[in-house]
């Protein structure tokens, strides 16, 4: 009965729109490109355009408070001779990989630990999100605090207990740099994958679990072999959109080591901001920026991609 | 059954409570650091011998040189004019583009919907160079309000991608009844439709403000002068670039301002939560 008014009321609406097509944004046509028409003018003026503006400028010899001169690939191949732009890319390659390789293992045991019933559970979420939701700003300055080569208290602490007899070189020892750099972005982001992981490893459905438990499978093999494949779809987007936001880091990296010690930490957005605004070079900031394109251009079509095929 | 009981107990206590404990003490600690050297006079700071973990004689001294010696109240107030700002701009255009792309037919809809993702995804690392050059062109390069204009151009693209996909979920029934009542197309829209998506709305207007409170790289960038700074970069500039550092100050301008955000998060966990697995978020 109920279905039946509905589809009633369907066919009459549809009846009414009929007749009052005449009313000009009653139609959907206009309607939309008029409601669509805010978002579209101010992206196009302030994103599309602006990236206009950065492939001429990464063509150009422009400095800071100088006239831009066309200067074609230049750009483009002063950084490729440059070793400190290789470096770049190795850093943040490796930035990046280790980065969501510990968000992933670690967002998965986590959402793992918490699929299940416990007194408490609300309120260990509510703490678990935490880093994530109070702005990476402030808490990065906690930790640039925690990690001070010279007030360290994890150092402290660990002379303390007699753990250690020197400091630990957090920020002042390259590879120690990179990983501090890494365990940060880390810290921020577990509770982000834990939670999303979680939300979809609770759509599973209960038979095959139990079909699995009947089976005589451990948790173990439970969560590789019916568990991990079906949440897959889930994982490959956050991963995607993860790296997106990791290859392309300023805020981290800018706050805890500026791409130092001797650009030990130098990841792509630290050297765009480091030619553009401390050198002046902004040509050769937005060739910087530019050289992300391939990958964030290829991370992106991946993304589009695997939504479609989801939806 | 006594011993049975006692084995229940050790598992819980195995698996989840003893890794679960460990894990929510990293993830605390950073901020557990951060409120206690607020608190700290600065030969507290500075003495690992006593007890480097706790306070003995607090003060707030810290946060009284927050607005006596730096700007510290000009930039919060900075930091509110331009979050609410850029929040409430962006929602009314995300709004009204979320639903024309969820819900209107209309030749190129789907094409939007894409574009819009993708702008979603450019990074800020790629564009602010160009927009600098804009906000130039434009004479508001340096002034604070430099940020009302550049700050939507990511949040836009954020919540349209959000609400489009809460739209989706909205039944279209009550407005086609709406419609057979007299009520126009628009009207249905915001007299029917608009009000069930307020937990959708309240979600992107949660992370809004949350992005643009944080935001660092174009603040840094389009704004000069001190009395223009906002939160995160009269923090870091006053603070923290200079030889000496005054971790007390800075604790405690970080402790002051966590708040707001923290106090969105205690009243709206669940909205966080929601718009973070509805995987409009980037990790």
């Amino acid at each position: 009965m109920a279905t039946k008014l509905s589809t009633n009321t369907k066919q009459i609406s549809g009846l009414l729109t009929g007749i009052r097509n005449t009313r000009w944004l009653d139609r959907e046509g206009p309607l939309g490109y008029l409601m669509i028409s805010p978002a579209f003018l101010f992206l196009a003026f302030m994103l599309a355009y602006p990236f206009a503006i950065s492939i001429y400028l990464s063509l150009t010899d422009k400095r800071l408070g100088a006239d831009p001169q066309f200067i074609a690939w230049d750009n483009f191949a002063i950084l490729f001779n440059t070793s400190r732009f290789w470096k770049t890319v190795t850093n943040s390659l490796v930035y990046t990989v280790g980065s969501l390789l510990l968000k992933f293992l670690g967002g998965l045991a986590v959402a793992q630990l918490l699929n299940r019933e416990f007194i408490g559970k609300r309120l260990a979420t509510a703490i678990l999100l935490l880093p994530w939701i109070i702005p990476t700003v402030f808490s990065t300055l906690a930790w640039w605090w925690m990690l001070d080569p010279a007030n360290s208290i994890i150092n402290v602490m660990l002379k303390r207990w007699g753990l250690i007899q020197n400091n630990l070189p957090f920020l002042t020892d390259p590879a120690w740099a990179m990983g501090s750099l890494i365990i940060l972005n880390t810290w921020r982001g577990v509770p982000f994958f834990a939670i999303t992981f979680l939300a979809a490893i609770q759509t599973v459905p209960d038979e095959l679990i139990d079909a699995s438990k009947i089976d005589g499978a451990n948790e173990w093999k439970r969560f590789w072999s019916v568990i991990f494949p079906l949440i897959v779809p889930v994982v490959v987007i956050v991963i995607l959109i993860s790296t997106i936001g990791t290859i392309s880091d300023f805020e981290l990296p800018y706050l805890l080591t500026k791409g130092g010690p001797r650009d030990a930490t130098m990841v792509f957005g630290i050297l765009t901001f480091d030619y553009s605004m401390n050198v002046g070079r902004v040509g050769l900031g937005a060739a910087v920026s530019l050289t992300m394109l391939p990958a964030l251009a290829l991370l992106v079509v991946l993304s589009l991609v695997e939504l479609r095929r989801q939806t | 059954m006594r011993v049975s009981r006692l084995r229940r107990i050790l598992q819980l206590l195995l698996v989840p409570y003893l890794p679960l404990t460990l894990l929510l003490l990293a993830m605390l600690f950073p901020f557990y650091w951060m409120v206690l050297t607020s608190l700290k006079t600065l030969g507290e700071v500075f003495d690992y011998v006593t007890m480097p973990l706790w306070v003995l004689k607090p003060t707030l001294s810290n946060y009284t040189y927050l607005f006596e010696k730096i700007q510290f109240g000009r930039w919060y107030l900075n930091s509110i004019w331009i979050t609410v700002l850029t929040t409430v701009f962006s929602l009314v255009v995300s709004v009204l583009a979320g639903y024309a792309i969820a819900r209107l037919k209309f030749r190129g809809a789907t094409l939007i919907g894409v574009l819009v993702f993708i702008t979603y995804l450019v990074p800020k690392t790629l564009l602010f160079i160009p927009v600098a050059q804009v906000l130039n062109n434009v004479g508001m390069l340096g002034n604070l309000n430099a940020l009302a204009l550049a700050y939507p151009s990511f949040l836009i693209p954020f919540c349209t991608w959000l609400l489009t996909g809460y739209f989706r979920t909205i039944p279209i029934d009550p407005e086609e009844c709406a419609m057979v009542d007299g009520c126009s197309r628009f009207g249905a829209a915001m007299r029917i439709t608009l009000p069930m998506a307020v937990p959708g709305i309240l979600t992107a207007a949660i992370f809004a403000f949350t992005l643009s409170w944080n935001e660092l790289l174009y603040a840094l960038v389009f704004v000069t002068g001190e009395s223009n700074k906002t939160l995160p970069v009269g923090l870091i500039n006053s603070l923290a670039q200079r030889d000496f550092f005054n971790w007390g100050p800075l604790m405690a301008g970080a402790t002051l301002a966590s708040i707001p955000v923290a106090i969105l998060y205690f009243f709206f966990m669940d909205r966080f939560v929601g718009g973070l697995t509805a995987g409009a978020v980037k990790g």
